[in-house]
């Protein structure tokens, strides 16, 4: 086949032909600038519309609440003549339950990632490495019906009273874990969260910790490190970055899930100390009332869409910036 | 001990130097009837040699010759790769580190490796340092000081970072992260050192500073090194071990290698005739 495709190659490239061929991939070249620039302009065009649509629907509650929206733990949008709404209620909500969720799933996540690169035996590492991929796949609606129907009736009948009774006399404690237990709470619905963020922590930190070259790994070991003492003084700092890319990915996942939270997080506006009451997130919140609402009620519940986008943003916003610091500290 | 392994060529091969002759050189390690297998692909065969306490050992021969494998051998690296098995013996001052009861972060403190390239932990250069002495031992901040200065001079390195010791070690060149890996091996006090192709990643000029290094360190260590370059091996070794498809096809002093050598294949490899 070489010899008869070599002086054919040869008759073909004359400077004409040549000349000719560039100029039918000109037209392509700059075709294809142009549709990935559009595309990448759309994606702002988007952006701005979002941010734009929802300020002008939350204008007429930002006009009739102003600040004290930020404060107002009261939610009365049937109070006649004017309803009161305040946002502390699911803002409280959103705040505790992904931090109680990331409080969970950032070790178990991370832990994971590390039996599955350094401890696992090759055998099981794909089994287990696609299990948790899969948990990722589910959807949330079915979270959160499990949540409901297993998991809070379990934490609620045999977790729960334990723990209220063993911090019964402990100080503060008594406040964050006080009862009755019930199946709709914060805790329960941090717990389907923890759940739900685990696999997005444990796939990220799996694959940034297999980037870790072999060769810096040995010569960790060369020195006599233990594997705990290797993870702890080569590979997590070594990787920092994308570890807290992926627990950052997955909190802002935990602060806007919806229908798993919706359905077992009580939908209760009062604010309570205990972790074991009912309450409510954002989205939850929007979800829940968005059918029925109206008027300023509505309007309302897309100020909180938009509380939800600017916490979210700094959340990222402040991802990045730890990022930059680690990364001047270790003077790259 | 010196003579124990009397069949071993090295002996007939040391006895024919004129520096031996008049004084009796201990052997520091010595390998014995080594296999290694690669799952079920057999890359070493039947290696005997010994390692001579403060000298340097060289092993060359063509990529894939099972020369990075022996010496991974040495400090039991391939043991954090399953599949991967020795058969033999190796003899670490009469102890055989094939032992699988043989506690390993011990025996890598005694045998300290430096890689192909370097290879600086995410921390700063002081505590690239103090990070392998801690392991080890509980000092206090003033001695830790103390050993970390000691060892980056040992390194040559010293005057060239100790105004910037709070850097990362990342920042550095890249002769300088080997020096400084060189140094963090030679903190932790081993008695004997592999070098794995350890000038492959550098210029010239930082190559010919970490040959000088070596040439010290033979004062207070036992030194083996993998090296492509024949030159270097002719340059700061003893001993040379040629090796050729998973065998050792010679071993012997550097210069006798080089300039006599016995076996065939030997000679077309030197003179680069094949490899």
């Amino acid at each position: 086949m070489t010899d008869m495709s070599v002086p054919a190659m040869t008759d073909r490239t004359k400077p004409l032909d040549r000349a000719r061929a560039l100029a039918a991939f000109k037209l392509g070249d700059s075709t294809f600038y142009w549709l990935t620039r559009a595309s990448a302009l759309i994606v702002l065009c988007l952006l701005g519309g979002i941010i734009i649509s929802l300020i002008v629907g939350a204008w007429p509650a930002i006009k009739t609440f102003g600040l004290e929206f930020l404060v107002t733990r009261r939610w009365a949008p049937q109070l006649s003549p004017s309803p009161v709404l305040g946002a502390l209620g699911p803002l409280y909500g959103t705040v505790v339950t992904s931090l109680i969720a990331m409080l969970i799933a950032v070790p178990v996540g991370i832990g994971i990632a590390i039996f599955l690169t350094e401890f696992c035996p090759p055998m099981l590492r794909r089994p287990v490495g696609v299990a948790i991929e899969l948990l990722a796949g589910i959807p949330s609606i079915i979270y959160g019906m499990w949540g409901f129907f297993v998991l809070a009736p379990f934490m609620t009948e045999h977790f729960m009273p334990a723990v209220i009774a063993t911090f019964a006399h402990v100080p503060v404690l008594n406040v964050i874990f006080a009862g009755p237990p019930s199946y709709l709470s914060l805790f329960n619905a941090s717990l389907v969260l923890a759940i739900m963020i685990l696999p997005f922590i444990t796939a990220i930190s799996r694959d940034v910790f297999q980037t870790v070259p072999p060769m810096l790994k040995e010569s960790a070991y060369g020195l006599g490190c233990t594997t705990w003492e290797v993870v702890k003084n080569v590979v997590i700092p070594f990787t920092r970055a994308g570890v807290i890319g992926g627990i950052m990915l997955a909190l802002g996942r935990a602060l806007g899930e919806t229908m798993a939270v919706t359905f077992i997080i009580g939908n209760s506006f009062q604010i309570s100390g205990s972790i074991f009451s009912p309450g409510t997130t954002i989205s939850a919140a929007i979800a829940s009332e968005f059918a029925e609402a109206s008027g300023v009620h509505m309007s309302a519940l897309i100020l909180l869409g938009l509380l939800l986008f600017v916490l979210t943003f700094f959340v990222l916003a402040a991802a990045r910036l730890m990022l930059a610091r680690l990364q001047q500290q270790q003077g790259k | 001990m010196t003579q124990q392994v009397t069949d071993l060529q090295i002996n007939t091969d040391m006895s024919a130097t004129p520096a031996s002759g008049t004084q009796v050189r201990e052997d520091k390690l010595i390998v014995r009837n080594l296999d290694f297998f690669y799952g079920e692909t057999k890359a070493l065969k039947n290696i005997n040699l010994a390692l001579a306490t403060n000298t340097v050992t060289s092993f060359i021969g063509p990529s894939g010759c099972g020369k990075s494998t022996l010496l991974r051998i040495l400090n039991r690296m391939y043991d954090l790769y399953p599949g991967q098995r020795a058969e033999g013996e190796v003899l670490l001052d009469g102890q055989n580190l094939l032992d699988p009861k043989l506690d390993l972060n011990l025996l890598r403190a005694r045998v300290g490796m430096v890689f192909q390239k370097p290879t600086p932990f995410p921390m700063t250069i002081y505590e690239n340092i103090a990070f392998g002495i801690k392991l080890y031992e509980n000092l206090s901040k003033s001695e830790l000081d103390g050993r970390v200065e000691r060892a980056l001079r040992g390194a040559a390195l010293w005057n060239e970072v100790k105004d910037k010791l709070n850097a990362s070690g990342l920042s550095l060149s890249g002769g300088q992260q080997q020096r400084l890996c060189i140094a963090r091996t030679v903190a932790i006090q081993p008695e004997v050192i592999l070098f794995d192709e350890p000038c492959s990643a550098l210029d010239p000029i930082s190559t010919a500073k970490v040959e000088e290094l070596i040439d010290e360190l033979k004062e207070k260590y036992t030194i083996a090194i993998v090296t492509h370059n024949m030159q270097q091996a002719a340059r700061v070794s003893e001993f040379t071990a040629f090796m050729y498809l998973g065998e050792l096809v010679e071993f012997g002093p550097t210069t006798r290698l080089f300039t006599a050598p016995e076996k065939r294949q030997t000679q077309d490899y030197i003179t680069g005739r094949f490899g």
